[in-house]
């Protein structure tokens, strides 16, 4: 019999290593962020995507590394499941709880480590001078290691400016969307509305009862 | 029929090599001729053919297997200790890990990779046939065979070898050349296999026939199917199968009753 897959296991196992290498190099260059995670040593988390149908394990090893796999017995501490989407906007919160909750995914078992595992990534303060200094010598390494957080902090600030402008733009001058405020006031007229068309429609009711009563 | 012509005495004393047909006794002598030239460049060329795809195989097959620490694993045809390296790691000090290969070259290689990579303690290395494992019945929870079944001269003597020494509810993992699911592909391996990596043998470890007997002993491996019949037959169940980088390699997994 043939196991169903959806996908060739050696193309989401070319994808679990390829991130399981990106994320453990990553962690090495963040030691605290490692050491928050072997906290949680043991922990497996599954994450099950339905869009497209890929299903993942992040085993939390007892030194703070990750191993990602694409087949497991065991059962998971969590498992969250839902849409790409949902996965990366999950990724991306700012506030992982409020996203969980509001969002699609659905979430077997506890999903506190699941919690603790976004923010200590979010997190991630990534020393790119250790292995720059390593190639380079102390002087240049530490050198190209300032220009390089130069350049990664003058970016992270343009971003936020930019998005902050662009949002502006979009709201106030351009009025091509209105603003959050603006909308929930239609919102809450709206259900006003709804409501007193309900209100009426039983007051007609009952009329029209009365009138058929009386003739 | 032999390669030139000869008849054979009985079709029931032959067995093939690659395309050649010849005598069952013969084939060991021959398969180990093969892996005597290979050995010293096996890993090399492993990673020259498939372009590094056999250590996604490799694992895959790992991921199967579901080890756990304190089990035992008999790696056959462990070649040079890609799994074995592994699954030290896994089953601890608790563990066993066995690594049996019938060459003692390739033997001799994995036992001095594995050492200058600091694997020891847990892991032993036997010399062994596949077809007559010297092991006690219901003594090992997991068995795997890494591109090592297609030589095999008996492969239904060999899966009932294994299934005996399985504790039961233990597995066997059989990694192998398959049959492609996809004619074009089909097409294009076969110029691979048939033009392009007697080539490279003969480039990289100067042995176009150790290369060519490398293709063509995979076109004589059972298909898919064939393969899960023939475990079902030595007795083991719940047996499946999951076809890799479009069914050129496919892992078979069967458990003991």
């Amino acid at each position: 019999m043939t196991a169903s897959r959806s996908h060739d296991p050696a193309i989401v196992i070319a994808v679990a290593t390829a991130l399981e290498l990106a994320v453990n190099r990553a962690l090495e260059l963040a030691p605290s962020a490692r050491k928050d995670l072997a906290e949680l040593g043991g922990t497996l988390l599954a994450i099950e995507c339905t869009k497209p149908e890929v299903e993942m394990f992040m085993v939390i090893e007892p030194c703070g590394s990750l191993t990602i796999k694409t087949y497991s017995e065991v059962k998971a501490t969590t498992r969250v499941r839902g849409s790409l989407d949902d996965f990366l906007s999950l990724a991306t919160a700012e506030d992982p709880a409020a996203t969980l909750i509001n969002s699609d995914l659905e979430i077997i078992g506890n999903s506190a480590p699941l919690v603790a595992v976004q923010q200590i990534i979010t997190r991630m303060d990534i020393d790119w001078e250790a292995p720059l200094v390593a190639v380079l010598g102390d002087v240049a390494g530490h050198q190209f290691a300032q220009l390089l957080r130069g350049a990664f902090s003058w970016g992270q600030a343009a971003g936020k400016s930019l998005r902050r402008q662009l949002s502006e733009f979009i709201l106030e001058e351009g009025r091509l969307s209105p603003p959050e405020a603006e909308l929930e006031n239609f919102y809450t007229e709206v259900q006003s509305l709804s409501l007193r068309v309900e209100r009426l429609q039983s007051r007609l009711a009952r009329l029209a009862k009365r009138v058929s009563e009386s003739a | 029929m032999t390669d030139d012509g000869q008849p054979m005495a009985d079709d029931q004393d032959t067995t093939h090599f690659g395309f050649t047909t010849v005598k069952r006794g013969d084939k060991e002598k021959l398969v180990r001729g093969v892996f005597d030239s290979v050995a010293s460049r096996y890993d090399l060329m492993n990673d020259l053919m498939s372009a590094g795809i056999h250590r996604l195989w490799k694992r895959f097959t790992i991921e199967l297997s579901a080890v756990r620490p304190g089990q035992t694993v008999l790696d056959i045809a462990g070649g040079t200790g890609d799994l074995a390296a592994k699954f030290s790691d896994l089953v601890g000090s608790d563990g066993k890990v066995i690594l049996a290969d019938i060459n003692d070259s390739m033997l001799r290689v994995g036992r001095d990779k594995l050492l200058d990579a600091g694997a020891f303690g847990n892991l032993h290395m036997v010399q062994c046939d596949a077809q007559y494992l010297p092991f006690p019945d219901n003594s090992i929870d997991c068995i795997t065979i890494a591109f090592g079944l297609r030589n095999v001269t008996d492969k239904d003597l060999a899966l009932r070898s294994m299934e005996r020494i399985l504790k039961p509810g233990g597995r066997l993992l059989v990694l192998e050349f398959s049959k492609p699911t996809n004619s074009l592909l089909e097409k294009a391996y076969d110029t691979y296999s048939f033009r392009i990596l007697p080539m490279m043998g003969k480039l990289v470890a100067n042995d176009e026939d150790s290369y060519r007997y490398l293709a063509e002993s995979i076109r004589k491996h059972p298909d898919q199917e064939t393969l899960l019949g023939m475990m079902e037959e030595a007795g083991f169940v719940d047996c499946q199968y999951h076809n890799m980088t479009g069914g050129i390699v496919a892992v078979h997994r069967g458990i003991k009753a």
